[in-house]
């Protein structure tokens, strides 16, 4: 579990996090959205112990993870710029995290082999930026960390090498019940991979959500009654969003699926459709509060 | 130490190895090149009946400048090369994010970088022992040279090496880490000099040079290798150099821990250094303004010129490298209250509040004064006597000292400012007065208008007397041989070597001295007609000039007939 307190840090006068709360429970998937310059960089490098806060506490299961070798022992970060030493090759790279890191394994290694189909023995950075990255996530899905924290990882890959990535990543959780921090400034890219989505804006998360809760708990119908919308109907049903077209009315609602079935089918619809609602479709309506930064992360 | 955090280092080292390991290897081929393919060289070019075995005193014989260069320079790169990762902003981040300490990881960097100094300096000892042994030849230095030179020479890249260090953690980027390094490497003596000339500039009569030659180079660490030639360190000052290689080090940590990863890419590491950065750039440019137009113009326009303009260039550089950008002339305010601050220190030290430059002690407090070109031999009077004519002298007789008070109190009244190519002379007045306090005065003098100032001195009997070698009472042993040669051909035209010849002829010359107008011991400028060349009795010989002013001796040999020999 990963915990952040009333997180501050300011470089020079210009404050980047302000106050930041978050919360990941471990063997979640925990998607940090935001614009540009919200400040998810610098939130993932304190919470990497790699840049330490002004104020405010970073936990992992409770312990400090400033200087704290045991906690960066267990806990990974992939860069949005990947890093590896000049000339070094992924056999290098891989000796050096394995001397770096106890959990790192050789047999995980060599199983990922084949799904990452690098040339271990060729300097990293000759290759492409796409297989950089490629070369990145072999060597942290090696290292086996319970923590795994990444900033805007799947950009400049492929669609094919994206669902691979994120299908090894969905397993790793599974299997291992890995922790993953995943951030981003576009929706769509974690849409099927999180648990929770946090939403940072100006230096501060603004909401967080579970996303299963979340889907379970708005739904978007389309309904036609004859003689019109009954307005007793719409003072029982907790409406988000409402939408005529012509005598079908689409609502997109709050609440539970069947209660809310239940409760326009007593007053005799012509037609009832629950229609499937999408991440972004959810979050247009649930962000309601943070308007400004909607735009940019459903975009 | 657990075996993992042991692994954890052993890799950081094994990286260091990749990247940085050719440090260690220039490192050796310089010092190879430099001590032990000299020792080879004389070696193949011996030849027994030359006997041509190199004259070296000790191992700093062999390249000194060379072996300075590398003890200087080598050190500085060990050190940006081992810290190279916290000034590259993603290395920073990749290697902070590792599970390893900071102090870890720093202790493990500063321990690889040392390797890289102590391995090939080691290496190189062994070399160049085993050539000193290896190959027969009759060796001025050996064993123990190779040992002095090996311990002093560790000591040295270790001192320069822990202190670049410490810069290193407090700067972001690794070009500035070298540049700022090698200044400070010079700020102790360099702010000195600056300091010390500037107030000669705003105080009339401060005697820089009398600050200024007192050791102020050994603390130049560079300098101080150099001089390792002739002058050994000793076990005072290894200790120390090793204990405030300790400090730098333990510093470095101390900083460390503190230092902001983010800090990797920007100028300073701490936000608080910016001011002092900005505002010491600027006033040691301010300085070095003043050092520069002063000496060159001894205009006062020019000098204030000379502040302005370099302090602002300094400032605005000094912005520059802060900022990462050329766009900074919006920060001029800061500018305009640090010209206005200095501007009002220096008219202060010129309004001189503490009267220094109009001091000039009363008659009776006076025990002795001095009177010369040199601001050393006031602090060395032993160092006084030893040459022919003593320029720098102290002189006791109430009239001297009248004298030299009267020449004194003109120039603080006058306070003359000669242009820099005039007929000019130095004149440094010094006092040691009745209590022990003493007091030093330097000033550059025009001569034609002073010259009864310095007759009055220079032409005393006690001044003459000190003044020539041969005039000092048992400043010289019996001659044994007088000749005369030729200035241009240089052969020998008059030989005296009978006793009372030689006796007879002194004397004529003694005259002549004594006699000599006060002009022409300043002047120098005369033609010389030959030379006069003394032997003593020890073996060693002094010579003097023949010239129209010689009458005494011109008579003497003209009247044995010698003369034409000299006027052909």
């Amino acid at each position: 579990m990963i915990q952040l307190v009333d997180v501050t840090k300011t470089f020079d006068r210009f404050a980047a996090v302000k106050g930041a709360n978050m919360m990941v429970p471990k063997g979640a998937i925990y998607g940090l959205l935001g614009p540009n310059g919200a400040g998810k960089t610098t939130l993932l490098k304190m919470m990497a112990g790699i840049l330490r806060q002004d104020r405010g506490t970073i936990t992992v299961d409770g312990e400090d993870v400033w200087e704290n070798v045991r906690v960066k022992q267990r806990l990974l970060f992939l860069p949005d710029f990947v890093y590896f030493f000049p000339h070094a090759t992924i056999r290098q790279m891989a000796d050096f995290y394995e001397q770096l890191y106890p959990s790192f394994s050789r047999g995980r290694f060599t199983e990922l082999r084949s799904a990452f189909s690098l040339d271990v023995d060729q300097k990293i950075q000759q290759f492409s930026k796409g297989m950089q990255r490629q070369a990145a996530f072999w060597l942290a899905f090696s290292v086996q960390p319970d923590v795994l924290i990444m900033d805007e990882p799947l950009d400049g890959l492929d669609a094919f090498v994206r669902r691979h990535v994120k299908q090894l990543l969905i397993e790793e959780v599974a299997e291992r019940e890995m922790t993953v921090v995943i951030s981003s400034h576009n929706l769509r890219e974690l849409e099927d991979l999180c648990d929770i989505v946090g939403l940072m804006a100006q230096g501060t998360v603004r909401m967080e959500r579970d996303l299963n809760e979340l889907r379970a708990g708005m739904h978007k119908i389309q309904v036609a009654f004859r003689g019109g919308f009954p307005s007793e109907l719409a003072e029982r049903l907790d409406i988000v969003h409402r939408e005529e077209r012509g005598s079908i009315v689409l609502l997109v609602v709050r609440g539970e699926k069947r209660s809310i079935e239940e409760t326009v089918s007593s007053f005799a619809p012509l037609i009832l459709d629950v229609l499937p609602l999408s991440l972004e479709e959810i979050f247009v309506y649930e962000m309601g509060d943070v308007v400004d930064v909607r735009e940019t992360v459903v975009g | 130490m657990s075996a993992k955090r042991l692994s954890a280092n052993r890799a950081m080292w094994t990286q260091n190895v990749r990247q940085i390991g050719w440090i260690a290897i220039i490192h050796l081929l310089l010092w190879l090149a430099a001590i032990v393919l000299p020792i080879g060289l004389s070696y193949s070019q011996y030849d027994p009946k030359v006997g041509n075995v190199p004259q070296w005193k000790n191992v700093y014989y062999i390249s000194n400048g060379f072996e300075t260069l590398i003890a200087w320079l080598v050190p500085i790169l060990a050190a940006a090369g081992v810290l190279r990762y916290m000034h590259e902003k993603r290395s920073a981040d990749f290697i902070h994010s590792l599970p390893i300490r900071r102090t870890e990881l720093l202790v493990g960097q500063v321990l690889f970088g040392w390797m890289l100094l102590i391995v090939p300096l080691a290496v190189t000892a062994l070399a160049a022992i085993g050539c000193l042994y290896g190959l027969d030849l009759p060796w001025p230095i050996g064993a123990a040279d190779v040992g002095r030179w090996f311990g002093e020479t560790l000591v040295m890249e270790t001192v320069i090496f822990a202190f670049s260090i410490v810069i290193g953690v407090l700067v972001g980027q690794s070009v500035l880490h070298i540049v700022l390094t090698n200044i400070f490497l010079v700020f102790p003596a360099g702010i000195m000099v600056l300091m010390f000339s500037n107030l000669s500039l705003l105080l009339y009569g401060f005697p820089d040079m009398y600050y200024l030659s007192s050791e102020l180079e050994q603390w130049v660490m560079p300098i101080r290798y150099a001089m390792l030639t002739d002058q050994a360190m000793s076990a005072g000052e290894i200790g120390m150099l090793l204990l405030l290689s300790l400090l730098f080090f333990g510093l470095s940590i101390w900083l460390y821990e503190r230092r902001p990863t983010e800090a990797a890419g920007q100028a300073l590491a701490f936000s608080v250094l910016r001011p002092l950065f900005v505002y010491g750039v600027a006033f040691c440019s301010w300085l070095v303004g003043g050092f520069y137009f002063g000496n060159v113009e001894s205009k006062w326009s020019w000098t204030v010129f000379g502040y302005i303009s370099f302090s602002l260039i300094g400032y605005a550089i000094a912005q520059m490298v802060i900022a990462k950008t050329w766009r900074v002339f919006h920060r001029w305010k800061g500018y305009i209250a640090f010209a206005g601050a200095m501007g009002v220190i220096c008219l202060l030290v010129h309004l001189d509040p503490l009267g220094y430059e109009q001091r000039v002690p009363a008659l009776a407090d006076i025990k002795q004064v001095y009177f010369g070109q040199s601001t050393m031999n006031f602090e060395h009077p032993e160092m006084i006597g030893r040459s022919f004519q003593e320029v720098d002298q102290f002189l006791r007789s109430q009239d001297n000292i009248k004298a030299v008070r009267a020449f004194h109190e003109q120039l603080v009244h006058d306070q003359p400012s000669p242009p820099r190519f005039a007929n000019i002379r130095t004149v440094v007045i010094g006092y040691v007065l009745k209590d022990g306090t003493r007091l030093l005065r330097r000033y550059v003098v025009p001569i034609e208008p002073y010259m009864p100032y310095f007759q009055r001195i220079m032409g005393s009997k006690e001044y003459k007397q000190q003044y020539y070698l041969l005039l000092r009472p048992g400043g010289y042993s019996p001659i044994r041989q007088v000749t005369i040669r030729n200035v241009e051909t240089g052969r020998a035209e008059v030989v005296l070597a009978e006793p009372k010849e030689i006796e007879s002829f002194v004397q004529a010359l003694k005259q002549d001295l004594w006699n000599e107008p006060v002009e022409d011991i300043i002047g120098g400028g005369r033609a010389w007609q030959g030379n006069i060349e003394l032997l003593q009795s020890d073996g060693d010989s002094f010579s003097l000039p023949l010239d129209e002013y010689n009458l005494h001796v011109r008579q003497w040999l003209e009247e044995r007939h010698m003369w034409e020999k000299i006027e052909k």
